[in-house]
C-alpha cells in the first residue's frame, strides 16, 4: 500500500532534524510506539501498540533510517512483527526548508502487510494510516510548539 | 481469574464460574453441551450462533459468556414447548427449508425474533431479516416459503376459539 | 396406485427432525474423555523460507500437551494426489510432497509450521501464539499465466517453469486453427474465470483418538467420502494397517467438494493421537477455511469460437491456465482436464474442438474441485461465447442455440452422442429444455418491455445458459485409463432385518443431500414398505462395508444404483424362499407391492413373513444359506449427462450500475426424479452459489500472495435479500444405463446459472448500446458503471 503526504511545521530544518533523530521525542512522536530502544546509530529495536478497525496488536521489530542526509532527509525501513501478520515499510521523509521557520516534511513509500492484517485489515488500512500519519504530525507539532516555550 | 455468573437457559438456571474471555456461544455448546447452537465464522457474520436473550436474536458470538448473566437465553433445543414444535420448525422441514441443517438453528431463531414482532411480513421483509444469517445450501427459496408458512400457521393458531363456528 | 409408491413423491425429509431441533450431532459437537484441541501456527508469508521454529516459551505454557514441527513429521509422506495426469509429450505430471508440517519453506499463507496440542482450545491457541518463526522472505507469484514466464519465483525449486503438466485433447489443433481461420465469423473471449472459495457453513473439523490396547484409530471428520480418507491416509500418509482405523464422517455442514479432499490437519492428527495418546480435535475458524479449504475455478482462459455465416458453430479452440495453488490436492489434476476439456462439446454440434491446459503451481491456496468442478468452467466459456456471437451477428441467443443442438436422442433407440472431446453422451433433448424456459420467460413479450425500460432509466437484459454436465462419476475402467488412482463405484447393502425392517448401509455420504429420505424412498419403494421400515445408515468405515462417497452429482446414480442391485438380490432370495412355503416353482413368484405371489393365482407371501423365514429357516429351501443381506459394488457404465437451460432476467441503474436479478428460470433435465422437492432445493442452492460467482465471490490476492479478502466480512456472498424466488421446471430424458434411469441434481443450478446472470448483464449493456465484450466476473456495480462509460 502506498502512502504519501506532506505538512508544513512551524520550526526550522535543523529544529525538525534534531527532534527526527532524537530517540525519546521520537518515541513520543509516532503514533502507537510504546517501547523504541537505540541499538545503533541509526537502528532502533520498537514496540508498537497498533489497533486498525478490527484487528488490534502489539508489534514488535526494528527501524533502521537509511540514506541519512542531514537535515535534508532519510529511508525509514522497518520490519514489525505481530501475532496477527507482519507489516514491513520503507517510507522516504524529506525535509525542505520553506523559510527560516517553517519546514515541509513529506514522506513517500509503501507498506506491505501479511498475514491476518492483510486479510483483514487491508480494507480499513488507508483510514489508519491517514489518521497515523496526522496524528505524527500533531505529535510532531506539540513537540516543537513545547521546544518554542 | 474466573467470574460467576447465573443464566437461565432453556428454563433451568445454571451457576457457573467462566473466564472473562469465554464467548456465550461457547459457554452454551463447550459448557453447557447444547451443541444447536453452532459457529460457522469468526467475523458475527453468519448467524450461524443465533439464540434468545431475554427475548430478542443476538448472536451468541457477539457476546461474552459474563454478559449473560441473569439473563434468561432459549436456544434452538429450548424452541420447542413440551414436545410441541415451534411453527418455525414444522415449516422449515413441510418447506424443505434446511440441507445440511448448519444454518438452521440460527435461522429458526432469527425468524422466530421477527415473527413475535411482526406476524405477517411480505417476501421483501423477511428477505431483509434474514440477511444477517448465511445459508449456503437452499439458495434462500425455500427459508423464505418456511417462514411464510410459519406466519400463516400461527396467525390461524391465533385466531380466538369463540370465532370458531361449529 | 399402492399406498408404497414412493418414487416420484415429495416426501419431507426423515433426517429434518435432528437438525430443526439443535439435536444435530456435527464432529465439533464431539468431545471424548481425556479430549484435547489443537491450534496451528501458520504462515503469514506467501512463501518464505524458514530460518528457525523456537518453541521454548510456548512449551512451558499452561495446558500444553505437545507441540510439533516439519522436523518431526519429515519422514512422514504427504498428502497424495488421486489422479495422475501426463504431460503432452509423456512425462508423468509434476507432483511435489504436500507435507503435514513444512520444515524448510512456506509455500502460500496459512502453510501449517507447527502444532499445538492443549488442554483447552483457549491454551491451544494462546501457546500457538507463543511460538517464535523467523522467516526470510522469498518472491511469490500468485497469477497462473505469470508463473509459467522465465524468471518467475519457483513454488517448488524442482518444478521447472511451475508446470504441474500440459495437456491437450479434441481434434488436432491444426484442424481446428484451419477451421476457425476458414470461419465466417469468428467470437473470441479473453477472460478470467475467478477463484472462488466453498464456505460451507461449518468449518472443516477434526477429532482423532487412538486405544492403545487395541492399537485402533477413530477419527471423526467432517468428510464427504470417510471410506476415501481412510484409504488415503493409511495406504498413503501413515502407512497404518486399514483394518485398525475407523474413519466416521457425521453430520456435515455442507461441503461442496471441499470436503471430499484428504487434508494434512486430518492425518496430522491421527499421527499425533497416538503420540500423546490422548484424542486431538482441531476445528476451523473461518479465517482458517479462507487460507486452506481447496478453492475453487481460477482459470486464464483464450477462446475463439468460428461460425459459418448461417450461425453454425464450425470449430472451439481454447487455451487455458489454471491454477493449482501451492500444492496439489485430491483431485486437483483432473479438474481443469477430464471434467473441463472433456464437457467442450456442450450441447452443440460443433465439429472441430481442440482444448489446452497448462497446470501451474502458484504461491496461493491449493484449488480443486468446488461445486460443478471444471464443468462450470466449460458452460461458462461456451455460454459466453455463444451469448457474444449473437450479439456480434446480430443474431437471437435462442435461435443460434436451436440452430446448433446436438438432435434428440435417448440413447436406446437412437445412440448416445459421440463428443469431439471423449466422452459419449447418454441421452438428451436439449431443444426441449429451451423451448420451455422461453415458454416460462415469455420472451417475445420480454423484448418489447426491454424497449420500454430504457426509456425509465433502466437497463433490462435476459441472458440464456444452455448446458450439459458429466455426472454419475465413474466408470472405474474408464477413468482408470485416464489417470484416476481410484476406482469410482459404490456400495450398496441392503439387510432385511427378521422382523422386515430394513437396513441400508451406504457408500454415499450425505451432508445436506437428503440421502435418508431419497434412498429409503427407493429401497420403501422397490420392496413395497413403509419408508418407516426403512433406515439409512452412511458415514462410518466401520458399519459400512466401503464406498467411494459423495461428489460429482454421483449418488442417486452410482450410489442408488448399488442398493437397486442389493434389493433385486434380496428380492430373488425371497422368491425361492416364497415358493417353499407357497410349494410353488421359484421361476413361478412374482413381487409386487410387498407380496411374493404366485403367478396367475392369489397364493401370496408377505415380505415380512419371507424375512422371517430366512431368519428362522425351519421349513426352507434345502442348499439355501438363511438369512436376507447382500451387497453390491455398482460400477456405472457411463458417466450419467443432466442438461438443461437457464435463464436470467437483470435490470441495470444506469446511475449507479447496480444490478438486480429480477428473475431466474432453471429448467433442468437430470433424468428420473426420487423426491421432486429435494431435487428442487439442490436446484434453488446451486443457482445461488452460481449467482454468487456472477455477481459477488471471488478471492483478491494482493502482489505478495496476501488473500485481501479473507473473511466473511469481506468476501461476499449471496444474502437472502440478494436473489429472488428461483422459477424452476423439470423435464425427463431417463438415463438409459442405470436401473433407476436418474442422472443427478446435485451441481446443475451451479453450472448453468453463472453464464445466464453474466450473459443478461452484457444483453442488458447492449441494448442500452453499450457494446462491451465481456465483463470481469463478479459483475459489480463499479465494473457495470465502467462498461457503460466507454
Amino acid at each position: 500500500m502506498q502512502l504519501t503526504g506532506k505538512h508544513i511545521i512551524n520550526a526550522a530544518p535543523a529544529v525538525v532534524w534534531a527532534m527526527l533523530m532524537d530517540t525519546d521525542t521520537l518515541a513520543r512522536i509516532v503514533p502507537g510506539i510504546s517501547r523504541l530502544e537505540k541499538t545503533g546509530d541509526h537502528t532502533f529495536n520498537s514496540i508498537l501498540e497498533i489497533k486498525l478497525g478490527p484487528v488490534n496488536s502489539s508489534f514488535t521489530g526494528n527501524l533502521q533510517l537509511e540514506n541519512v542526509i542531514v537535515q535534508k532527509g532519510f529511508t525509514l525501513r522497518g520490519q514489525q512483527n505481530s501475532k496477527i501478520g507482519n507489516a514491513s515499510a520503507a517510507l522516504k521523509i524529506g525535509l525542505s526548508l520553506v523559510n527560516a521557520v517553517q519546514t515541509e516534511v513529506a514522506f513517500n513509500g509503501d507498506i506491505r502487510l501479511s498475514g491476518l492484517l492483510a486479510t483483514m485489515g487491508q480494507r480499513i488500512m488507508s483510514g489508519v494510516a491517514n489518521t497515523l500519519s496526522k496524528q505524527f504530525f500533531a505529535n510532531l507539532e506539540k513537540e516543537v510548539e513545547k521546544a518554542n516555550v | 481469574m474466573s467470574i460467576k455468573i447465573s443464566v437461565t437457559v432453556n428454563g433451568v438456571k445454571h451457576h457457573d464460574r467462566v473466564e472473562p474471555r469465554l464467548l456465550l456461544v461457547h459457554y452454551l455448546r463447550d459448557v453447557l453441551r447444547l451443541t444447536g447452537t453452532h459457529v460457522g465464522c469468526d467475523t458475527s457474520s453468519c448467524g450461524a450462533c443465533t439464540i434468545h436473550v431475554n427475548g430478542k436474536a443476538a448472536k451468541s458470538c457477539t457476546l461474552l459468556a459474563v454478559q449473560a448473566d441473569k439473563t434468561k437465553i432459549i436456544t434452538i433445543e429450548g424452541l420447542a414447548e413440551d414436545d410441541m414444535m415451534h411453527p418455525l420448525q414444522e415449516a422449515f422441514k413441510e418447506c424443505h427449508g434446511l440441507q445440511c441443517g448448519f444454518c438452521t438453528p440460527g435461522m429458526i431463531m432469527t425468524a422466530a425474533d421477527l415473527l413475535q414482532h411482526n406476524s405477517k411480513p411480505t417476501e421483501e421483509e423477511i428477505r431483509a431479516a434474514l440477511k444477517g444469517n448465511y445459508c449456503r445450501c437452499t439458495g434462500y427459496h425455500n427459508i423464505v416459503k418456511s417462514v411464510q408458512y410459519a406466519a400463516a400457521k400461527m396467525k390461524a393458531a391465533k385466531k380466538p376459539k369463540k370465532e370458531v363456528v361449529l | 396406485m399402492s399406498t408404497n409408491d414412493w418414487i416420484g413423491k415429495s416426501v419431507r425429509r426423515v433426517e429434518d427432525k435432528r437438525f430443526i431441533t439443535g439435536m444435530g450431532r456435527y464432529t465439533d459437537d464431539i468431545i471424548l474423555p481425556q479430549q484435547t484441541y489443537a491450534s496451528f501456527v501458520r504462515s503469514p508469508y506467501a512463501h518464505a523460507k524458514i530460518i528457525g521454529v523456537d518453541i521454548r516459551a510456548a512449551k512451558s505454557m499452561q495446558g500444553v500437551v505437545a507441540i510439533y514441527t516439519g522436523a518431526d513429521v519429515a519422514s512422514v509422506n504427504g498428502v497424495p494426489c488421486g489422479w495422475q495426469v501426463n504431460f503432452k509429450n509423456g512425462d508423468i505430471m509434476k507432483e511435489p510432497k504436500h507435507p503435514l508440517l513444512v520444515a524448510d519453506k512456506v509455500r502460500h499463507v496459512g502453510d501449517a509450521v507447527a502444532i499445538v496440542i492443549a488442554e483447552s482450545q483457549a491454551e491451544a491457541v494462546d501457546a500457538a501464539q507463543a511460538v517464535n518463526v523467523e522467516y526470510e522472505e522469498l518472491p511469490c507469484v500468485v497469477n497462473a499465466a505469470e508463473a509459467v514466464k522465465p524468471g518467475a519465483p519457483l513454488v517448488h525449486a524442482d518444478v521447472p517453469a511451475n508446470t504441474c503438466y500440459d495437456w491437450s485433447l479434441g481434434n488436432p489443433i491444426s484442424e481446428v486453427d484451419e477451421a476457425i481461420h476458414n470461419a465466417a465469423h469468428v467470437s473470441t473471449l479473453e477472460f478470467v474465470n475467478q477463484r472462488l472459495i466453498p464456505n460451507a457453513i461449518e468449518p472443516r473439523s477434526y477429532n482423532s483418538s487412538y486405544e492403545a490396547a487395541t492399537d485402533k484409530y477413530t477419527l471423526y471428520t467432517s468428510t464427504q467420502n470417510p471410506h476415501l480418507i481412510r484409504l488415503l491416509m493409511c495406504a498413503f500418509v501413515l502407512g497404518i494397517p486399514e483394518h485398525k482405523v475407523r474413519v466416521v464422517g457425521p453430520d456435515v455442514g455442507g461441503a461442496f467438494g471441499s470436503k471430499i479432499f484428504h487434508y494434512t490437519e486430518e492425518a496430522l492428527l491421527t499421527w499425533c493421537t497416538k503420540k500423546i495418546k490422548r484424542p486431538v480435535k482441531w476445528t476451523s475458524t473461518r479465517t482458517e477455511a479462507f487460507q486452506l479449504d481447496a478453492h475453487g475455478r481460477d482459470h486464464i482462459t483464450k477462446a475463439d469460437m468460428g461460425f459459418d455465416k448461417d450461425g453454425k458453430i464450425m470449430a472451439l479452440r481454447v487455451k487455458t491456465f489454471a491454477n493449482l495453488g501451492a500444492y496439489l490436492s485430491s483431485f486437483a489434476t483432473c479438474v481443469p482436464t477430464y471434467l473441463h476439456g472433456t464437457l467442450l462439446q456442450g450441447l452443440y454440434t460443433t465439429p472441430k474442438i481442440n482444448v489446452d491446459i497448462t497446470a501451474v503451481f502458484t504461491n496461493t491456496t491449493v484449488v480443486d474441485a468446488y461445486r460443478g468442478a471444471g464443468r462450470p468452467e466449460a458452460t461458462y466459456l461456451l455460454e459466453r461465447l455463444v451469448d457474444l456471437a449473437a450479439h456480434e451477428m446480430n443474431m437471437d441467443p435462442a435461435e443460434l442455440r436451436f440452430k446448433n443442438f446436438i438432435p434428440p436422442f435417448d440413447g436406446i433407440n437412437q445412440p448416445g452422442y459421440q463428443t469431439q472431446v471423449a466422452l459419449q453422451y447418454d441421452s438428451g433433448n436439449y431443444e426441449g429444455v429451451l423451448k420451455k424456459g422461453l415458454e416460462m420467460l415469455g420472451y417475445e413479450n420480454f423484448r418489447n418491455e426491454q424497449k420500454e425500460a430504457a426509456g425509465n432509466g433502466k437497463l433490462l437484459g435476459v441472458g440464456f445458459s444452455t448446458y450439459i454436465e458429466a455426472c454419475g462419476i465413474a466408470p472405474s475402467a474408464v477413468v482408470g485409463s485416464l489417470g484416476a488412482r481410484a476406482g469410482l463405484y459404490e456400495v450398496g447393502q441392503v439387510r432385511v432385518q427378521p422382523t422386515g425392517k430394513v437396513s441400508v448401509y451406504t457408500g454415499s455420504h450425505a451432508h445436506g443431500q437428503g440421502h435418508e429420505t431419497t434412498f429409503a424412498q427407493v429401497v420403501a419403494d422397490k420392496l413395497g414398505i413403509s419408508m418407516d421400515d426403512v433406515e439409512i445408515v452412511h458415514g462410518d468405515s466401520e458399519a459400512v462395508a466401503f464406498g467411494m462417497g459423495t461428489y460429482g452429482s454421483r449418488s442417486i446414480a452410482v450410489g442408488g444404483s448399488a442398493i437397486v442391485k442389493s434389493i433385486e438380490k434380496i428380492i430373488e432370495k425371497g422368491k425361492k424362499i416364497a415358493a417353499h412355503k407357497l410349494e410353488a416353482n421359484a421361476d413361478d413368484i412374482e413381487f409386487a407391492s410387498g407380496k411374493f405371489t404366485v403367478k396367475g393365482t392369489d397364493k401370496s407371501v408377505g415380505f415380512g413373513d419371507v424375512a422371517l423365514t430366512a431368519y428362522v429357516p425351519h421349513h426352507y429351501p434345502a442348499g439355501l444359506e438363511p438369512g436376507l443381506d447382500f451387497s453390491s459394488f455398482y460400477d456405472p457404465a457411463n458417466f450419467t449427462y443432466p442438461f438443461g437451460c437457464h435463464i436470467a432476467v437483470v435490470e441495470i441503474d444506469k446511475e449507479t450500475g447496480n444490478v438486480i436479478l429480477k428473475r431466474f428460470i432453471a429448467v433442468d433435465d437430470v433424468g428420473n426424479v426420487i423426491n421432486p422437492m429435494i431435487v428442487d432445493g439442490q436446484i434453488h442452492g446451486g443457482v445461488v452459489q452460481g449467482v454468487g460467482q456472477a455477481l459477488f465471490e471471488g478471492a483478491e490476492y494482493d502482489a505478495n500472495g496476501q488473500l485481501t479478502n479473507g473473511s466473511y466480512m469481506d468476501y461476499c456472498m449471496p444474502r437472502a435479500d440478494d436473489v429472488p424466488m428461483i422459477e424452476t421446471a423439470g423435464q425427463v430424458t431417463p438415463c438409459p444405463h442405470n436401473p433407476l434411469g436418474v442422472k443427478g441434481a446435485g451441481e446443475a443450478g451451479t453450472i448453468g446459472s453463472t453464464p445466464a446472470v453474466v450473459n443478461a448483464v452484457i444483453d442488458a449493456l447492449w441494448s442500452g448500446g453499450h457494446k462491451v465484450k465481456d465483463i470481469r466476473m463478479p459483475v459489480t456495480s463499479e465494473r457495470v458503471w465502467r462498461a457503460m462509460q466507454n
